[in-house]
Parts: structure tokens; C-alpha cells; sequence
């Protein structure tokens, strides 16, 4: 739990400041006053590290001539001088990337991270995510750091394990929200001279779920879930005891999580399984908790059939998908997404889970599903859509630019991938004509045995104009889908928008 | 794998001990690299074959041709049979192979003029005066493919003629390449061109005699010409077979250097200003191509990383604008920059994003393993779903593809051509309960249809070719001229 974000490459050495281990946050709500408790001391940290990132950056300008002559001791020489920082960094754990296999992540260091990707925001804001710019807004929230002081630890908590896809998935995230809403209504006291009905939704949830949307965009079944929420709370009568009130309100989301995710869940499953048959090879991309019940469920009723998963980094979801599969005994094929188009030659039927299902018939869901589901209408397989009816949504997407959920760049290469990059050091480092470049790789050690993998990162970073850039989602076309199941039954794309009325009863 | 070929045996230590190991020992162990995946792609197999070839004809012993024949033969079969998916091995020995027929066609033709088909004649009649007043410049342009495509230009297809011709080596034996990639195509020069100048051979006046000597520094001229070939006839056997296969696969050589430039020399012809392009792998090629024309355009660059297989490579180029195992001898000779340094945008995203981003996408561009005979292609895995994606969108996908890469074989079992790679680099093997429970397979090749495709580019430019459209044509009028193994239909099984 030492891990720090991966996130935290600066150019200057500023973001290698003394280890500092942090409790990581914890899923019950004592950690609620960490931030005020952490903040004088990483400010402490923060202006040390400013201190010592400027020295070694006066060293470095004063390198620089040295350098360019070309005589590699020099070369050598000069950046021991500045490596303070970075022998620190060394002794630190190496930087892993925030992953589902890593729950929680630490609030270390986050005012100095912020600052960075303010101060990269004001640089180039148009340059950034090519035409994705406009979904870079905000900054992603991962710390507890900067949280109001109303949001309550509970969701503290959720919120972190949104941001560091702990939890992961539409559904799960939407479960999750409700049960810790829950918690903050028990909490809550209605203030004197107010009525639940109207102080708890504006004054209380309000804060709560902007915390949320700061850790991670809602998703769209957060927000019919928040919808509804409201609608209840506003319907309260305001006579009703608050206690009364309170387990009124923590029975309906009990029921609407009932009623809208496990018996969805379960009458889904139930007729999805019946899709598939003696001798399917049933493809699917990434993980869907509804896909893996139907699955799961086929294949307890007794019907020999094989799994095919194709998956994509960076998050590798299929690959929990694929190790529960095979642990239940089901024959499992596991692909990336480059072998797509050979994995969909073999199968015969694909599920896919989703997002969220657009009014007009498209499936918004995890960057990559369209892809499948191109290759498997091109070889005229079923594309089968598993969807509870609340991830329905009026919204409609034309392209998956509009509306999208840009990851943070750095997640692109795992820690494994920097490593393997780490050779080029030598190349670039002799090769790199532009100036820029040049005085950076003065600044990371030439000695390859010491290479960190947050080189790699600078080196990307300081690259001018080379940019990564990752989305979250991606909008598969309605006529690649054949079938959407859902609690009401199983129907075309195109009936989207009639389940979606149904199901909100407007 | 990638990180194991830096120090371990690959094309330059290959190159290198090339030159004091015996031919029968580099061939071994050029079969144990293949087999190793120690050599691998296209351009590495494609270097390595030629400078082995060029090895095993120097140390062929007597003057027999049909014996020089079956020892390539003989070695290209080995070397295919080793790695049979490095098409591009078969395509280069094929290739040869067609040299040395050539070669020993048109000293057979020289002998007895006669024995030439008068019927060739026909077809291209003016071919001869053509091409040949424009015999000077390069040689480095000069390559056997060039010359075959100078053909569909005399036949007024294409109409930038006169540059191409203009390009042709001053040598004489100019022509000898140049018949060997004749047509098969058209029915009557089943054999080959070589009957158009051998016509009226046994006049001296007729100029384009086929001399058997190479005489690089040869004048072109009509006299000189003349004189040669009378000098010849009266050598008769004393052919000088072997120089002249050297001489043939130097410029194969020559070729194989000079393609990725001659491919990129066009960028600008394809490339306007403030496209959105997409291509994915660390291929020269593409790079260089994009390199070309942002020298004169500005555009933006959307690189799929090709995980699990080129990505490292894919981020090295994009760093360091060199591909890692590239030849060491080339960082003298051309420095390249990445693209980014010369202030193109460069995006890079993972395989999944290809779909979302297509809609934005104004242009395809891939590098390919091998064209296939009916103009499909085997490339990089994702290459088929960027195509798709890019043919679901209207986005044109040109392909960039030296000619070598084009290559006689006809995808009839398609999975045959696909290599699957290291599961490994899929799922870590450590994860040893996932990979004992999980099948996980990397196919490391996607095979993409020929209506995926809207256009090649080789290194001869006359070959653009929309594959749908004129699939015949780069059939029937480009790949068998490029491919000499259809000329010499014995070849195609080698």
C-alpha cells in the first residue's frame, strides 16, 4: 500500500520528494479528516521538494554547455551532481499504476500533482487529446486532498476506488453509490428549521456526488440512480419523521437496487442463457458483471459451450472475467484486441455488456466494444447486448467524441512497457536533435543500470508534440447490434428509447 | 523478443559474419535465425536473403546455369521451408532465380537469335525505341522492378513516362533485367520481352542487343552497344554468368535500400495539409513516409500502438524515430528524426481506440508484411480492424509496401499465412494459474482482404493500384512483372 501514483512525473525532479507513506485511504470513514490533518505537512513536503527541484535545476542550466561538447564524463559527471533527487526516488517503491488490483491509493503528494496538470492545462490547452480536449475539464480528483469538508468519508472512500477503478463498471459503481448513500443518510440530521425533503437533496447529497463526479465521471446508471434518489427524497412528506424518513428512504434504494440491478440481473441471466446453445463459442470483450453471470449461469445448467475474451489494455478487465470463467471450469480463449479479427473467425455468438444504451440505439461501453462488434457483423455473428433498463438513458451519441471519459495518458504504458522502453535511453539521449530534449536527458541519469521507468514517462512527456491520449468508452453503432436484453425482455436497438420511457414511468 | 535481439544474433551480426564464414555455414545458421525469429519482418529477411545469395552465387563453382539454378533453388528452398511465413525469403530468392533465367535467356537469344518468338514483337513494338534513347542517370535508381514497370508506361497507361525512363541506368544490361519481369500476363510473351530486341538480332544495327557482359561504365551508346555484343558472339560460351547475377542482386540491393525512399518520394501526392492520419506499427517505411511529407505538409499523426507486439517498438520510433533492431550501419548514413521533431503531432493510442477515433481519421496508412497474389495483405495483428474500421467509415487505407513484399502467394488457407506469437507477452507467464487455465493466444499477423484496401504504394510508382478496382491490373499488369516468379512459372512452387 507504500504505491504512489504513477501519475506523478514531473519534467522537474520536483515530484521526487522524500518517500512519504501515507495511510492509504481505507474504506470506512475515519479517514475523513485526513486531508486536514496531511495538508500543513505536504505543503512542508511540497515547498522541500520546490526547494530542492530548484537547485538541482540551477545545476542542470549550468550543465547544460558542458554537454553539448560532446564528452561523455562530463555527461556523466554532471548529473550526479543533480541526482539528489532522484536517488531519492529510487528508494522509493516504484511508482505502480493505479489498477483495480490496487484498491486504494495513497493521498500522498496530490497538491503537487494537481498543480502539475493545472500548469499543463494553462501550457497547451487546445493541444491536448487531439479533438478529446474538451473533455479534459478536470482535472481527476485522486486524493482527499481539496475534498469539502461536507463530503462524508464514506464517500471519500467510494470516491477513491472510483478514481483508481477499484470499482469498476457501470453497475457496480451505481451499487455502490446507493449503499454508501445509504450510510450518509443514516447520518444525516436534518438541520433545525429544515425539512428532509428539501435540505437533504441540495444540502447534503449535492456535495456528496460532485465529489464523485470529481474522482471519476458519473456514469450513466449513477445518474438515473441519483435521479431517482431525488425524486424520492423530494416526494418525502415533509410531515414524516425524520427517522422514519430516513429508513423509508434506505428501504427504497434497498428495493430499487433490488429490484433494478439483482432481479434485472437474474431475469437477464435467465434468458440471455438460453441464447446460448450446445456448442457456442460465446465471444465477449472486457467484463461485464451480466455477462459473467449469463455465462456462468449456461454453463451451470449444463450446456457445453467455450468463451472467447477479447481484452485491451489498459485496464485488462477481461483477464478477471477469464480467470473466474476458467476457475468455474469453462473452456476459455483469451485474446488482445489486435487478434480481434482472429478471435471473432472462431466464435459464434458475442455478448457484450454495456455502458449505457443511447436513445438512439447505441451502445456506449468500454473503448474497444466497437471494434468487436464491427468484426463480428462483418462475419455476421449475433451481437447479443446485455443491459439492465437502468443504464438507459434519452441522451443519444453520434460519435464516441462527443461524449466520452478521457483516462489519464500516463496509464498508457504500464510499468512493465516503460521498462522494456528503458534501452532507448542511450539512442535517444545521443540521437535527440531538439534542444528540449536534450536538456532533459540531462537531467535523467545516462548510466543505464539506474534508469527509472519515470523516465520513460519524462522522455514522453518532454517530447514535444508526441502525445498519448486514451478514452474510456466508445459507441458502437446500433446496426451492429442485434439483440439488447434486458429485465423487460429482449428487443432491438431501436426500441432503446420506449424501455427507457417504461422503465422511468414518465 | 525484441529485448533479446539487441545483443543477440540478428541481421547486422548476420551481415557481419557473412563475409569470412563459409556459404554452407551462413546458411545454416541464416535458417537457425529464421527458425530462432532472430530475423524477422519483412526488410530484414528480404537483406539477409540477398546478401546470402549474393554469397552463394559468388562461391558457385563452374559455369553451368541450370546447376547455379539448383543450388538457389536448393538453398531458397531450405530457407523458406525454415521459416515458410517470411514469404518475403521466397519472394527474394524467386527473384534471383528469375535473374539468373534471365541471364541465361538472353545469352541463349544472343547465340541463336532466332529461337525468339517473332510473335512478341507485336505488342510492343515501340518499346525498344522508347527506352532505350534514355539510357543515363542513376544506377541507384536502377533496379530489375523499374525496369518492368516501364512497360504498362510504353503501353500509355501511365503517363508520367518520360521521368521513369529517363531514370534507367545507362547499362546495357539494363535490359536484360527489364525482360525478365516481362509480362506473363499478356498471353504471346510467355517467355519474355527479350524477343523484342532480339528480333532482328542478327543485324548488328539493332541496338538493344542483349550483351551478356555487365559493363556498368558502358556507353550507351548504339555503337558501343554494337560492339559488345559483337564481342559476345564471338566469346559465345564464355558467358559471364556469375558477374552478371552479382550483378543483377546487387541491384536487388540497391532496391531494397532504396524503396522506402523511392515509396516516400510520392508522400506529398497523398498527404494534404491538416490530415488526421492513422497508421499503426514502427515501420520504416510509413515513418519515412510521413517524415517526406512533413517536410512540406502539416498534419496530424494518430499511431495505434499495436500492443502486445510492436508497441515497444511502436514508442521507440515515435521516440527516438529509429526502430531498435534497425541496421547500426544506418544511423551513419540517414539521420532520422522522429516525427514529432519536426513539429508533427504525434497521438498515441491503444488498438481499442481505433474505432472511436476513426470517424475523425482523413486517412489510413499501413505498412504491410506481404501483398498477396490477389491483393490482399498479411500485416501486423489490428491491421485487419483498422482497415474494417476505416471501410466502415469511408476512410481511404493506402498501404505503403516495397515491392519485394509483393509476393505469388495466393492466400487459399489464410490461417497457413498467420504466425501466432509468445502467449507470454499476452499474459505474463508468471501469472502461471491464468495461463495454465486460460488459452491465450497472439496471433502476431492479420490477414486484410483486398477490398479493405484502397491503395498501394510500391517503390515503383506506377503501381498505385486500387486493388478492387483494378485488381486485374495489379494483377495482370503490375505484380506479375513485379513478381518474377510468374514469369518463370517454375518458380512459384520453388
Amino acid at each position: 500500500m507504500t504505491e504512489t501514483p504513477a501519475a506523478e512525473i514531473a519534467p522537474a525532479p520536483a515530484s521526487t520528494a522524500t518517500p512519504q507513506e501515507n495511510p492509504p485511504a481505507t474504506t470506512n470513514g475515519d479517514t475523513a479528516d485526513a486531508p486536514k490533518k496531511l495538508s500543513p505537512a505536504e505543503l512542508k513536503k511540497q515547498k522541500q521538494a520546490e526547494k530542492q527541484a530548484k537547485r538541482a535545476q540551477a545545476k542542470a542550466a549550468s550543465g547544460p554547455p558542458n554537454q553539448q561538447q560532446g564528452s561523455s564524463k562530463d555527461g556523466q559527471k554532471q548529473p550526479k551532481d543533480s541526482k539528489q533527487p532522484s536517488k531519492e526516488d529510487k528508494s522509493r517503491p516504484l511508482p505502480g499504476r493505479r489498477r483495480a488490483s490496487q484498491p486504494n491509493v495513497p493521498a500522498v503528494k496530490e497538491p503537487e500533482k494537481k498543480a502539475k496538470k493545472e500548469k499543463e492545462k494553462e501550457q497547451e490547452p487546445t493541444q491536448t487529446g487531439l479533438f478529446f480536449g474538451h473533455l479534459y475539464s478536470q482535472p481527476k480528483q485522486q486524493s482527499l486532498v481539496g475534498a469539502s469538508k461536507d463530503v462524508h468519508p464514506a464517500v471519500l472512500a467510494l470516491g477513491l476506488q472510483y478514481s483508481s477503478y477499484a470499482i469498476c463498471g457501470s453497475t457496480a459503481r451505481m451499487v455502490a453509490m446507493l449503499l454508501v448513500f445509504k450510510t450518509v443518510i443514516e447520518d444525516y440530521q436534518t438541520p433545525p428549521g429544515n425539512s428532509l425533503a428539501r435540505h437533504l437533496t441540495s444540502h447534503h447529497l449535492g456535495p456528496q456526488i460532485e465529489f464523485l463526479k470529481s474522482c471519476r465521471p458519473l456514469s450513466i446508471s449513477m445518474g438515473n440512480a441519483i435521479r431517482w434518489l431525488k425524486d424520492v427524497i423530494i416526494k418525502i412528506d415533509p410531515s414524516t419523521p425524520e427517522s422514519e424518513a430516513k429508513r423509508d428512504l434506505t428501504e427504497e434504494i434497498d428495493i430499487f437496487i433490488r429490484e433494478r440491478v439483482t432481479a434485472a440481473d437474474r431475469l437477464i441471466r435467465d434468458l440471455a442463457a438460453t441464447k446460448i446453445q450446445a456448442g457456442d463459442v460465446v465471444l465477449t470483450f472486457a467484463a461485464s458483471s451480466i455477462v459473467e453471470q449469463t455465462i456462468l449461469h449456461a454453463h451451470a445448467t449444463g450446456t457445453p459451450f467455450t468463451v472467447i475474451i477479447v481484452d485491451s489494455k489498459p485496464l485488462f478487465e477481461g483477464k478477471q472475467l477469464a480467470r473466474k470463467l476458467a476457475n468455474q471450469g469453462i473452456t476459455v480463449r483469451y485474446y488482445l484486441i489486435t487478434g480481434a479479427s482472429h478471435a471473432v473467425k472462431d466464435a459464434t455468438k458475442v455478448f457484450l455488456g454495456a455502458h449505457a444504451m443511447m436513445s438512439n440505439g447505441r451502445l456506449y461501453s468500454r473503448v474497444g466494444t466497437a471494434l468487436v462488434s464491427m468484426l463480428a457483423h462483418a462475419q455476421s455473428l449475433p451481437v447479443i447486448v446485455l443491459c439492465q433498463s437502468v443504464k438507459f438513458t434519452e441522451k443519444v451519441a453520434l460519435d464516441s467524441i462527443v461524449g466520452n471519459e478521457v483516462a489519464p495518458a500516463e496509464e498508457l504504458l504500464s510499468e512493465a512497457e516503460r521498462r522494456l522502453l528503458l534501452p532507448l535511453q542511450t539512442r535517444l539521449i545521443s540521437s535527440s536533435s531538439s534542444s528540449k530534449v536534450e536538456d532533459k536527458a540531462k537531467a535523467t541519469p545516462p548510466d543505464d543500470a539506474p534508469a527509472d521507468t519515470n523516465d520513460v514517462m519524462k522522455w514522453i512527456g518532454d517530447a514535444e508534440n508526441l502525445h498519448h491520449l486514451q478514452v474510456l468508452y466508445d459507441v458502437t453503432p446500433a446496426q451492429y447490434i442485434n439483440m439488447v436484453i434486458t429485465e423487460y425482455g429482449s428487443l432491438p436497438p431501436s426500441s432503446v428509447p420506449v424501455v427507457h420511457r417504461l422503465s422511468t414511468n414518465i | 523478443m525484441q529485448g533479446a535481439t539487441i545483443q543477440a544474433p540478428g541481421l547486422s551480426t548476420y551481415l557481419k559474419s557473412l563475409k569470412n564464414t563459409p556459404v554452407d555455414a551462413s546458411v545454416e545458421h541464416f535458417i537457425s535465425l529464421l527458425k530462432r525469429r532472430q530475423i524477422r519482418n519483412s526488410r530484414p529477411c528480404a537483406i539477409a536473403t540477398t546478401a546470402l545469395l549474393l554469397r552463394v552465387v559468388a562461391e558457385f563453382k563452374g559455369r553451368d546455369a541450370a546447376k547455379l539454378i539448383e543450388r538457389i533453388k536448393q538453398v531458397g528452398r531450405r530457407l523458406t521451408s525454415a521459416q515458410p511465413r517470411e514469404v518475403v525469403v521466397g519472394n527474394i530468392v524467386r527473384r534471383v532465380l528469375g535473374l539468373v533465367r534471365e541471364v541465361v535467356d538472353e545469352h541463349a537469344d544472343g547465340q541463336t537469335p532466332n529461337g525468339s518468338e517473332p510473335g512478341h514483337m507485336a505488342p510492343h513494338p515501340q518499346h525498344d525505341s522508347l527506352h532505350r534513347p534514355a539510357l543515363h542517370s542513376s544506377i541507384s535508381t536502377f533496379s530489375p522492378l523499374r525496369h518492368a514497370v516501364v512497360e504498362p508506361t510504353h503501353a500509355g497507361i501511365y503517363p508520367d513516362n518520360a521521368s521513369d525512363v529517363s531514370e534507367h541506368s545507362r547499362r546495357p544490361p539494363l535490359l536484360t533485367s527489364h525482360t525478365s519481369y516481362a509480362p506473363t500476363s499478356a498471353a504471346p510473351l510467355v517467355h519474355s520481352l527479350f524477343g523484342l530486341f532480339s528480333q532482328p538480332a542478327d543485324t548488328p544495327s539493332n541496338t538493344s542487343t542483349p550483351t551478356g557482359q555487365a559493363s556498368p561504365n558502358g556507353k550507351s551508346t548504339l555503337t558501343a552497344l554494337n560492339l559488345e555484343r559483337l564481342a559476345d558472339l564471338h566469346r559465345g560460351q564464355s558467358l559471364d554468368l556469375k558477374g552478371e547475377v552479382m550483378e543483377g542482386i546487387r541491384e536487388l540491393q540497391d532496391e531494397l535500400e532504396t524503396s522506402d525512399k523511392q515509396i516516400a518520394e510520392v508522400a506529398l501526392e497523398h498527404i494534404h495539409a491538416n490530415e488526421i492520419i492513422l497508421t499503426h506499427t514502427a515501420s520504416t517505411t510509413v515513418q519515412k513516409f510521413l517524415m517526406f511529407a512533413a517536410r512540406k505538409r502539416s498534419f496530424t499523426v494518430v499511431h495505434a500502438e499495436t500492443y502486445p507486439h510492436d508497441h515497444t517498438a511502436t514508442h521507440g520510433i515515435l521516440l527516438t524515430g529509429k526502430k531498435r533492431e534497425a541496421n547500426p550501419d544506418d544511423d551513419g548514413v540517414d539521420k532520422w528524426k522522429p516525427l514529432t521533431d519536426v513539429g508533427i503531432p504525434v497521438y498515441v493510442i491503444p488498438d481499442s481506440h481505433v474505432f472511436a477515433i476513426m470517424s475523425r481519421v482523413n486517412k489510413v496508412i499501413l505498412a504491410t508484411h506481404t501483398v498477396l497474389a490477389n491483393g490482399g495483405l498479411v500485416a501486423a495483428a489490428g491491421a485487419h480492424m483498422i482497415a474494417k474500421a476505416a471501410k466502415e467509415h469511408q476512410t481511404p487505407v493506402v498501404v505503403l509496401s516495397g515491392v519485394y513484399k509483393l509476393s505469388p502467394v495466393y492466400p487459399f488457407d489464410i490461417d497457413e499465412l498467420i504466425e501466432h506469437g509468445d502467449a507470454g507477452s499476452v499474459v505474463p507467464y508468471d501469472d502461471g494459474d491464468f495461463v495454465d487455465k486460460v488459452d491465450v493466444e497472439n496471433p502476431l499477423y492479420d490477414y486484410v482482404p483486398a477490398d479493405l484496401v484502397d491503395l498501394y504504394i510500391t517503390n515503383l510508382i506506377l503501381a498505385d493500384t486500387h486493388p478492387r478496382t483494378s485488381t486485374a491490373s495489379l494483377r495482370t499488369t503490375t505484380a506479375p512483372k513485379i513478381l518474377p516468379c510468374s514469369h518463370f512459372p517454375k518458380e512459384q512452387a520453388l
